[in-house]
């Protein structure tokens, strides 16, 4: 019933994400979660006799949010774990809060007004992108850093749509931000 | 609504048509009558468990009985996957291959347009076939050697392990590449792609791409969440008779 509830909760919130339902032997959680590397995860930690480690690797970029479903009574140790809390006990408000917060995060809450539109500096990008260079060329040639030159890309992809390099190049073709005959040449 | 032993093959299809290209992987065809699900399989020698399994699978991706589906044979599951792949690059892909090049030849997109197309699509389809061959030639001949190899018990410790040099770690490999390139043709063209006449024809491809994604996202899934952690644990099984038959030396 409370799966039910969330999943509803969830599409309301219009999440553009592949809904996975696991109940898996509670051994192979680990291995499971750093297989499907999930953009978030919620777990009940009362169905999870002795508390695992969440896995997790900033280091190369698996970074999930995991996202507790307590009930009243839950320790502030096995509280502390999680990134967010869910309180099931909650009423449907605080809850609903909750996960817009989350999805905020993200980047992907429908009710954040954004501008679909590319700025300069995101067609700047995108330009580079589409005629082959990498993130690391595209950083030294606009004196900023890879980090940023990713952050710029993640946005791009958000607002058009488009994640393949092939798939932007196309994009600015058709929109003649760039000419085809200048990707042959490079 | 969950799928059942009891229904009709006919209500099944009445239920979910998408069920249909899943039907021919089981070479069951169309003319069912009035029989049941049961009968149609047994009729065609089919394991019902697993059929309903899958076609469940199939109808509501939100359905997932890890646990049950793990008791089957990964053979079995196999040539399921095999199916699905010819259905793939023998009937859909080029069977959206065929529209596009229809729709560059009436006069609707613009000469570079076509080309970009075409070129865009004939990319995804080299992709999606390097990715199939990848796991048609390495990675499930693997796994059928690994469960005839425990099948048989009188696999010698050679054999067991010349078998436990490979893992289906090594050959895992996400479809996040084939995915994406899908995803953006998609979006291509109902976002960007201008088009003058109202084009009917590109309305097929577009349903024919949601199809196609669909199915593939089925595929992954049972590949991810099914056939590997069959795998893993006969590899695990493989470990514990290796190490059993040396203490017995």
């Amino acid at each position: 019933m409370i799966r039910e509830g969330l999943k509803t909760m969830l599409s309301n919130l219009g999440n553009p994400y592949r809904l996975e339902e696991i109940d898996t032997p509670l051994d192979d959680l680990e291995k499971l979660i750093n297989r499907l590397h999930p953009t978030l995860i919620m777990i009940n930690p009362l169905l999870i006799p002795k508390m695992i480690t969440l896995p997790r690797d900033p280091e190369s970029n698996f970074n999930p949010i995991y996202i507790g479903l307590i009930s009243n009574g839950v320790s502030t140790k096995t509280k502390s774990k999680f990134d967010n809390l869910l309180n099931l006990d909650g009423d449907r408000h605080e809850l609903f809060k909750t996960m817009e917060k989350v999805m905020q995060q993200l980047g992907t809450s429908q009710t954040e007004t954004d501008n679909y539109t590319l700025s300069e500096r995101e067609l700047s990008i995108l330009k580079l992108v589409a005629l082959g260079n990498t993130n690391n060329e595209i950083a030294d040639r606009l004196f900023i850093s890879t980090h940023t030159v990713m952050t710029h890309r993640k946005n791009i992809t958000r607002k058009l749509g488009i994640k393949t390099v092939s798939g932007l190049t196309v994009y600015a073709i058709l929109n003649q931000h760039i000419k085809m005959e200048e990707i042959q040449g490079s | 609504m969950r799928i059942n032993k009891d229904m009709k093959m006919a209500e099944v299809i009445h239920l979910n048509h998408h069920l249909l290209p899943v039907l021919n992987r089981f070479d069951i065809h169309l003319g069912f009558g009035e029989r049941s699900v049961e009968t149609v399989c047994r009729d065609h020698a089919l394991n019902i468990d697993f059929f309903l399994e899958i076609v469940n699978t199939f109808h509501d991706p939100s359905y997932f009985p890890v646990r049950h589906l793990q008791s089957f044979k990964a053979s079995m599951l196999i040539d399921y996957l095999q199916k699905t792949h010819a259905y793939y690059l023998d009937f859909k892909i080029p069977e959206i291959r065929q529209n596009i090049r229809q729709i560059t030849q009436e006069g609707s997109l613009q000469n570079s347009h076509k080309k970009l197309l075409e070129d865009f699509f004939d990319s995804y389809q080299h992709e999606l076939t390097t990715h199939i061959n990848k796991e048609e030639q390495r990675v499930y001949p693997y796994v059928i050697s690994l469960e005839n190899t425990l099948d048989n018990p009188a696999s010698t410790v050679k054999e067991l392990q010349e078998i436990g040099r490979y893992s289906i770690l090594e050959y895992e490999e996400d479809h996040d590449d084939v995915e994406a390139k899908l995803f953006d043709l998609k979006n291509i063209i109902i976002k960007y792609l201008p088009t003058s006449k109202n084009n009917k024809l590109l309305n097929v491809i577009l349903h024919d791409i949601f199809e196609l994604e669909r199915d593939l996202n089925n595929h992954g899934h049972i590949e991810d969440l099914i056939l590997v952690p069959i795998v893993e644990n006969m590899e695990k099984a493989l470990r514990a008779r290796l190490n059993k038959l040396s203490a017995n030396v």
